[in-house]
């Protein structure tokens, strides 16, 4: 058949379907409006797909673009209302929180335990060893900032907060949102250039860390520290942790992709390590919270704040080890 | 016809082609994004400043999803397109053509971290410059594209006139391209028309303005005018 007398034949359906793109194209306006047109709305499938037929052959008998440009934007505009995401549901966000992400960490446990020893063993090794060499802090802080950190925890200042030196409740969650949620997501991203940035970033802030609590411990100041810390550390920490390993697993990817080839391996683990994101990022905004409205008071008594620290931990933990798995048949699968 | 795209088959079994951008549009995209972000928030920091403390406190948590969550929500919730994409008539799709997903638009733009380093977006710059599909790392782990937004090319159709069978089999190929002169010739000029007619000389078996009217009425044959 020639193109003039294909384009005669079809022209009515093609119009029509412009037409329908057109009027209830946009789903706000369709809900609103009637469906006055002579397409109905249960119409369009079978005419889009006859659509792509009518492309598919001015394409096989080489029709000229005047045809073929057209049927391909068509086509391509009812693609895009066809294919459109779905509306999110905001109870599926509350199973993914409470369930899905649990055992997408326990998916990853592998991961997970190796940025837990790369995280904890220099904290740990830098906190002993301080308490032995007092004088190793010089090498890691300047004065200023070993001063300034001091003035924050010193116990004997009739300051009202701990662990700060200014600013409102509001002010500084602000502050720790920005900061903590920042950092967090570096560690997982820094994992792209083949985990070696999430090694890095994991081993540096174990280090940092251990040396601050190191040293407040071993000049006495470490009950303001533990008071300030205990009520934000099962949240702020883990996530940490888990952000490390989301890293190393893109970064294992990259580097080890198996049978699949480099691309797919690291689509697959930035998917996975984009939802383990999200629920990073809720633990880190909760642990903001806690950071400025809860740790920085100190009219409330130690045994208090350490009882509830003991609660938020067994809670954390319980969480990532038993979440998600009241669904039958299987313990952990991912 | 020439062109840079990716195809991507449909299940219905024809190809969507899916003009991907380049890394010099995206950028110039970026920067009035960032020149909207920074208005924003200049403007937000003034409100603020007036609530003393508290405000201060708002203006960081501000500050923070100004710079993460408005690039996610525009491009979840608008169809792929930031304020900048739309200004330069980019669009953000998934790879096999269908709009972008909350997961993705999420994981491009959380990638973005990696993608700023050392400086200015070098590796992302990198990254665009090495894939066929001008795709920065965000975008290859997300599964995204970035997409001109095609506008339709304007086709007129061959000015009727007489109709002539050409005296020769034409190939298809052959086909194609005196249909394409017949449907593009009556934008340029009469010379540039003579000059290619003449190209066709063997075929039409005469040159400068009878050889072009002679291709028309070829062009309407192969179209089926009648």
């Amino acid at each position: 058949m020639r193109q003039e007398q294909f384009v005669a034949r079809y022209q009515r359906e093609w119009q029509a379907f412009e037409h329908w793109l057109e009027t209830r194209g946009d789903a706000r306006r369709a809900l609103a409006e009637r469906n006055g047109g002579e397409l109905g709305d249960e119409d369009i499938p079978a005419r889009y797909r006859r659509l792509c037929q009518q492309l598919a052959l001015a394409r096989r008998r080489g029709y000229s673009p005047v045809v073929t440009a057209r049927l391909q934007a068509l086509m391509q505009r009812g693609h895009h209302l066809l294919y459109r995401t779905p509306p999110p549901r905001w109870r599926r966000a509350a199973e993914f929180l409470l369930a899905d992400f649990p055992r997408l960490v326990r998916s990853e446990a592998a991961c997970m335990w190796a940025a837990a020893a790369l995280f904890v063993a220099p904290l740990v090794s830098m906190f002993v060893l301080l308490q032995f060499f007092p004088e190793l802090i010089h090498g890691l802080m300047s004065p200023q900032e070993i001063a300034a950190l001091e003035k924050m925890y010193d116990p004997a200042s009739g300051r009202h907060e701990l662990g700060r030196e200014s600013g409102t409740d509001w002010g500084m969650f602000g502050y720790y949102i920005m900061n903590n949620i920042s950092i967090g997501l570096r560690t997982f991203a820094s994992g792209l250039l083949a985990g070696i940035g999430t090694i890095l970033v994991l081993i540096l802030n174990g280090v940092s860390i251990g040396a601050t609590f190191g040293h407040l411990q071993q000049i006495g100041y470490g009950d303001p520290l533990w008071r300030f810390v205990a009520g934000h550390a099962p949240f702020e920490l883990t996530a940490i942790v888990l952000a490390g390993g989301a890293g190393l697993r893109l970064g294992y990817n990259l580097v080890a992709p198996g049978r699949r080839t480099r691309l797919d391996a690291l689509v697959a683990g930035g998917i996975k390590g984009a939802r383990l994101c999200l629920g990073i990022a809720f633990m880190l905004l909760v642990a903001a919270f806690i950071e400025a409205f809860w740790s920085s008071t100190q009219s409330i008594p130690a045994s208090i704040k350490f009882s509830v620290s003991g609660v938020l931990w067994t809670l954390v933990l319980l969480w990532l080890w038993r979440g998600g798995r009241h669904r039958r048949g299987d313990a952990d699968a991912p | 016809m020439l062109d840079t795209y990716r195809e991507v088959v449909t299940p219905e079994g024809v190809s969507l082609h899916l003009p991907a951008a380049g890394p010099v549009p995206r950028a110039l995209a970026w920067a009035i994004d960032l020149a909207i972000r920074l208005a924003i928030l200049m403007l937000l920091g003034s409100v603020l400043a007036l609530l003393g403390a508290a405000g201060q406190g708002l203006y960081l948590i501000l500050l923070f999803l100004v710079f993460w969550a408005y690039p996610i929500l525009f491009e979840a919730l608008w169809n792929g397109q930031t304020p900048g994409k739309k200004a330069l008539s980019l669009r953000v799709v998934n790879g096999n053509g269908a709009p972008v997903g909350w997961l993705p638009a999420i994981t491009r733009n959380l990638l973005r971290t990696v993608d700023m380093l050392p400086f200015g977006y070098a590796l992302g710059l990198l990254a665009c410059l090495a894939d066929p599909h001008g795709r920065r790392l965000g975008d290859m782990v997300a599964g995204t594209l970035v997409l001109h937004e095609i506008s339709e090319r304007q086709t007129r159709a061959a000015p009727i006139n007489a109709v002539l069978a050409p005296s020769l089999v034409l190939r298809p190929a052959e086909q194609r391209a005196v249909v394409a002169f017949g449907e593009r010739a009556p934008l340029l000029s009469g010379a540039r028309q003579e000059e290619l007619a003449d190209l066709a000389a063997p075929l039409t078996g005469a040159r400068g303005q009878a050889g072009v009217l002679r291709l028309f009425g070829m062009a309407n044959w192969l179209l089926g005018r009648r």
